[in-house]
């Protein structure tokens, strides 16, 4: 038998509907957002396997169970390797389902973390996320509280800054990990400067970058681009056990979240999170927003009123140093970059 | 040679290797992993650190993923991401050079 391998676009609909019916056979549900699918065809042009990327990511990994033993499956992950290399990725991730883990780690992938009986996270980078834990300082000390805090801070706003301070005034020391992904107009060097400056005479506040291990387009896609309740769920559950493999090398204790009423992501996020996060025995801190004129302060309301022309709108909202940012110089390519999105809430 | 951008070479199919190779970050660094490493581990390392020292690699990360390669294999693979790595992949190519 011979065997063809072929990239499947979005619109051809017979390749598709294949794909679909060949992860529903072996219980892989289609992710929402996919940027390359390719099978296998026999020589009947019937899908043997097929495999997809989005972003930095392989994902929708399946073999037919009349094609096993084959090596298709190794095929498909050298082919979508290439694929991947040529558009500049070089550190790929890799989803799976906890049956299969053993084959794809005989590939080059290294397991992260795994949600039991549901899947298993890896990476190409032989021991990269700990290499990514043993960067963040400081290490925890006996007898000490360590707090931790996520943030996107799009851009960073006094209800941060309030979130901020309460969990420094509680704690020895707070972890702050400012989101690395670029997603949306304001760069994320420019949201990270933010941050640092907001938090300058907070001693004890130490900023990180999220890399790519925690709500990254890798662990956590559906909180950049809309998907279904379960997926986010799931999504939400995979980037909380990493959390908690973070906050276990650096004793982190307790989280602290502000409370969220307007986006549904991130809703069902601080859901899961309530609930996950006491399991690993990790408090979470849900803490109220702080408001001004009766409104709760949002980093989307900022945006919302830079996008409609009116920065000083913002001046209560936000510390000095983000507002003098907007308003000086630097910031207008940024102001007139959220002028150019037609959706500045988050969904 | 100067790796300029990240690029790979080789399949994970039986009997070939995948070589993957970027910019170091001062000195080769290289990831091995084989399905044949406790037999042949040493081999696969010492002719993959000898071609790149012909190409004059002196500073690069390195990944290969070995299935059962040969060392004629293991060194085509290894130039050929070298080459791709430089974009030399389509001209210039120094046969029997260093290329041997």
């Amino acid at each position: 038998m011979s065997y063809t391998l072929s990239e499947i676009h979005p619109d051809d609909h017979r390749g598709m509907a294949q794909v679909r019916n060949l992860l529903e056979q072996e219980g892989i549900r289609r992710d929402g957002n996919l940027d390359y699918t390719c099978g296998i065809f026999n020589d009947d042009w019937e899908l043997a396997a097929t495999g997809s990327c989005f972003g930095n990511t392989i994902r929708c990994l399946a073999v037919s169970g009349r094609h096993r033993g084959e090596g298709l499956l190794n095929q498909i992950v050298s082919h979508l390797v290439e694929v991947q290399l040529a558009r500049g990725s070089a550190h790929l991730f890799l989803y799976t389902k906890p049956d299969s883990a053993q084959y794809l780690s005989d590939l080059g992938f290294y397991e992260i973390v795994r949600v039991p009986g549901s899947l298993v996270f890896m990476e190409n980078r032989r021991g990269g996320f700990d290499r990514y834990c043993a960067s963040l300082s400081p290490k925890p000390q006996e007898g000490q509280s360590t707090a931790g805090v996520v943030m996107n801070a799009n851009p960073f706003t006094l209800g941060h800054r309030h979130l901020v301070e309460r969990a420094a005034r509680e704690n020895d020391v707070v972890h702050l990990f400012v989101l690395s992904e670029e997603a949306g107009p304001i760069p994320s060097a420019v949201r990270r400067e933010l941050v640092e400056q907001g938090v300058r005479d907070l001693p004890n506040v130490f900023c990180h970058a999220t890399g790519p291990y925690l709500i990254s387009s890798a662990t956590f896609p559906s909180y950049f681009l809309k998907d279904s309740d379960t997926v986010i769920r799931t999504q939400a559950e995979l980037d909380l056990r990493i959390f908690c493999q973070i906050a276990r090398r650096l004793g982190i204790q307790r989280r602290y979240v502000g409370q969220e009423r307007s986006s549904h992501v991130t809703r069902l996020y601080n859901e899961v999170m309530c609930q996950k996060l006491p399991e690993a025995g990790i408090q979470c801190v849900e803490i109220p927003r702080l408001t001004r004129d009766g409104a709760a302060i949002s980093a989307s309301a900022v945006r919302q009123a830079i996008h409609d022309g009116q920065p000083e709108r913002i001046r209560d909202w936000v510390p000095a140093s983000t507002y003098d940012f907007f308003t000086g110089p630097r910031g207008a390519s940024v102001c007139a970059a959220i002028q150019r999105e037609a959706e500045v809430i988050h969904y | 040679m100067e790796i300029q951008k990240a690029a790979v070479a080789g399949t994970l199919e039986s009997s070939d290797a995948q070589v993957t190779v970027e910019p170091g970050a001062g000195g080769v660094q290289l990831e091995l992993s084989s399905s044949v490493m406790n037999q042949y581990g040493r081999q696969i390392r010492a002719t993959v650190l000898e071609t790149l020292e012909r190409l004059g690699v002196t500073d690069a990360q390195v990944t290969v993923v070995d299935k059962g390669a040969l060392d004629c294999t293991l060194k085509a693979r290894v130039e050929c991401a070298v080459f791709r790595s430089c974009g030399q992949s389509a001209q210039n190519i120094p046969w029997g050079g260093v290329v041997r």
